[in-house]
């Protein structure tokens, strides 16, 4: 684990092929964040981990509180078990279905087209067009990975204990107020660790975008890790990937500190 | 909890019997109307891997099949090239698996009673693997494996495969370790069984749910796993399911039922195992979350 690393920041300061090294310094560094390309990258990334974030927690959050409030619990357990699947599949499989179902003559258009919203003459290639693209690989994630925060976020609402909601109603609390100051409250620590989890995990992913789009239609759903692998293993440019990798690990290392820090709090 | 708290106010026309019919009712339609939305594309996968290749690009699409078909599944079952990428990811999850768990009791047990110097430093490189960008890693373990002679080899995938699930097993198993008195294994000691012994007879048989739970984690992540598999592996002989998935993608474009039957059988053991042990899956990903 650590050899892999000291070998990626090494390659970084090279020009290098599979054959030959050069020493090239920072001159990696420079090209890199001197490149319009890389900082698109960077942003899709951001925008691609924010928007898949906050909707598994609009989502989750949602779904939970929809769970936990009094339903029977044989229904519970069972809704529970049903909405968990999409999570079981590999991103590699989820991602080919919504290729075919988002494809010009697919399930979706022909959804829309049923409902008025499109004409069948207008269909739109929803992977194939760069507006579009980087949404729907999000709409994928968030349709793959929402269960984890639901099972997580039932398992939080659960532990809450019945006489602070008992205690809130006597007292003529509101809902919204009962919501607010009881159940947030609550939840918490289980929130900061989960949006702290799937950004990391959203951040490096790579299967969804490089199934579903490759990165294109030019760049436009590109994402870190799929650039570094293009450039590594397509172009061959392992120094300059590395330093790609490199700017990457840095910026997860950060998020990853206060995880790291919350963690060993709850070890000891 | 929360809805039925409106009944405690009923400020509209309606009686607190029927508010409270009302709220339960709407909160079993969002849920049936979520699962319905959710299951959407699981459904449209199996209704396409059972329709002939013309049927899946029609406007307006059929819902239903209007030719119901097997076809597909028979021609991945019938054919050695695709039987051989299940056995292969078969034998990598399990073995991945079995070697986690194995090596993540001994190691998880070592954290949980012994506090040894640097046993911090341990927990803290542990978890730091958890979060490491894996795409960082492809290109060192592209080029050592070379060097190794093992690119391409499913021998590759399970070293690289027991980089991160072993951590995570480790992490797991050590938590639920410490919720067991030591006393349990003491007193098997007392009586004379050596320490490892005393591990294997008392400390692992109580804590199957763990090994349950971080065993399937393990086993779903080695299963589902891509990245590694594109960037080791090149043979068709030595593929993995989400590898031969994609190729299908990329060779034959068109041949969207057998894709989608793949995926099928790709994902219904998974489904299956979950099923039977739901229990423990949660325990697992709500541990998992917690410690890793």
């Amino acid at each position: 684990m650590l050899y892999p690393l000291i070998e990626v920041a090494r390659l970084s300061l090279h020009e290098s092929n599979l054959t030959r090294e050069t020493w090239v310094g920072f001159g990696n560094y420079a090209t890199l964040l001197a490149d319009r390309f890389f900082w698109a990258t960077f942003l899709n990334t951001v925008l691609f981990t924010v928007g898949s974030v906050v909707l598994h927690l609009v989502i989750g959050l949602g779904l939970a509180l929809l769970l936990n409030a009094g339903v029977n619990p044989y229904f519970r357990s069972f809704a529970r078990g049903v909405l968990i699947v999409p999570w079981l599949l590999a991103p590699t499989v989820a991602g080919m279905i919504w290729v075919l179902m988002l494809a010009p003559f697919g399930v979706f258009n022909g959804m829309l087209t049923t409902l008025g919203v499109i004409s069948s003459t207008s269909n739109i290639a929803w992977l194939g067009d760069s507006a579009t693209a980087l949404g729907s690989v999000t709409a994928m994630n968030v349709w793959r990975a929402f269960p984890f925060f639901m099972v997580m976020l039932l398992a939080g609402l659960q532990a809450v204990p019945q006489q602070q909601y008992e205690a809130a109603q006597l007292d003529g609390a509101t809902l919204w107020q009962q919501f607010r100051f009881i159940t947030l409250p609550s939840l918490r620590s289980v929130i900061a660790t989960i949006v702290l989890l799937d950004s990391i995990w959203t951040f490096r992913a790579f299967d969804p975008v490089f199934v579903m789009t490759g990165g294109g239609p030019s760049h436009s759903s590109e994402v870190l890790a799929t650039a570094i692998y293009f450039d590594g293993f397509q172009k061959l440019k392992f120094g300059y990937a590395s330093a790609e990798a490199m700017v990457m690990f840095a910026s997860l290392f950060i998020v990853s500190a206060f995880y790291v820090r919350r963690s060993m709090r709850s070890v000891n | 909890m929360t809805m039925n708290a409106m009944t405690q106010h009923p400020s509209g026309g309606l009686g607190i019997a029927a508010r409270r019919r009302l709220v339960n009712l709407s909160t079993y339609a969002l849920l049936v109307l979520a699962i319905v939305v959710m299951w959407f594309p699981l459904a449209w996968m199996f209704s396409v891997s059972v329709r002939p290749n013309v049927e899946v690009m029609k406007m307006p699409p059929d819902w239903i099949p209007q030719v119901f078909t097997w076809e597909a599944y028979a021609k991945i079952l019938s054919s050695p090239r695709y039987l051989r990428v299940f056995i292969n990811t078969v034998s990598v999850a399990l073995l991945v698996t079995a070697l986690s768990l194995f090596l993540g009791a001994m190691a998880a047990y070592a954290l949980a009673r012994f506090n040894f110097l640097g046993h911090r430093m341990v927990l803290m490189f542990l978890i730091t693997t958890q979060m490491f960008p894996l795409v960082l890693l492809c290109i060192p373990y592209f080029r050592i494996f070379i060097s190794l002679g093992l690119y391409d080899s499913l021998t590759a995938l399970v070293i690289v495969y027991l980089t991160f699930t072993l951590p995570f097993c480790i992490l797991m198993l050590r938590s639920y370790f410490l919720n067991i008195p030591k006393d349990i294994e003491e007193a098997a000691m007392v009586d004379g069984c050596s320490r490892v012994g005393a591990i294997f007879r008392t400390l692992v048989p109580i804590s199957w749910p763990a090994f349950i739970g971080a065993g399937l984690y393990t086993f779903l992540l080695a299963w589902n796993e891509f990245l590694f598999a594109v960037v080791l592996i090149e043979s068709w002989g030595k593929r993995v399911l989400t590898m031969a998935i994609y190729s299908l993608l990329a060779e034959f474009v068109t041949d969207w039922n057998t894709m989608m039957a793949f995926s099928v059988l790709a994902s219904a053991p998974l489904v299956v195992a979950f099923v039977f042990l739901q229990k423990y899956m949660v325990q697992g990903m709500t541990a998992g979350a917690l410690t890793s």
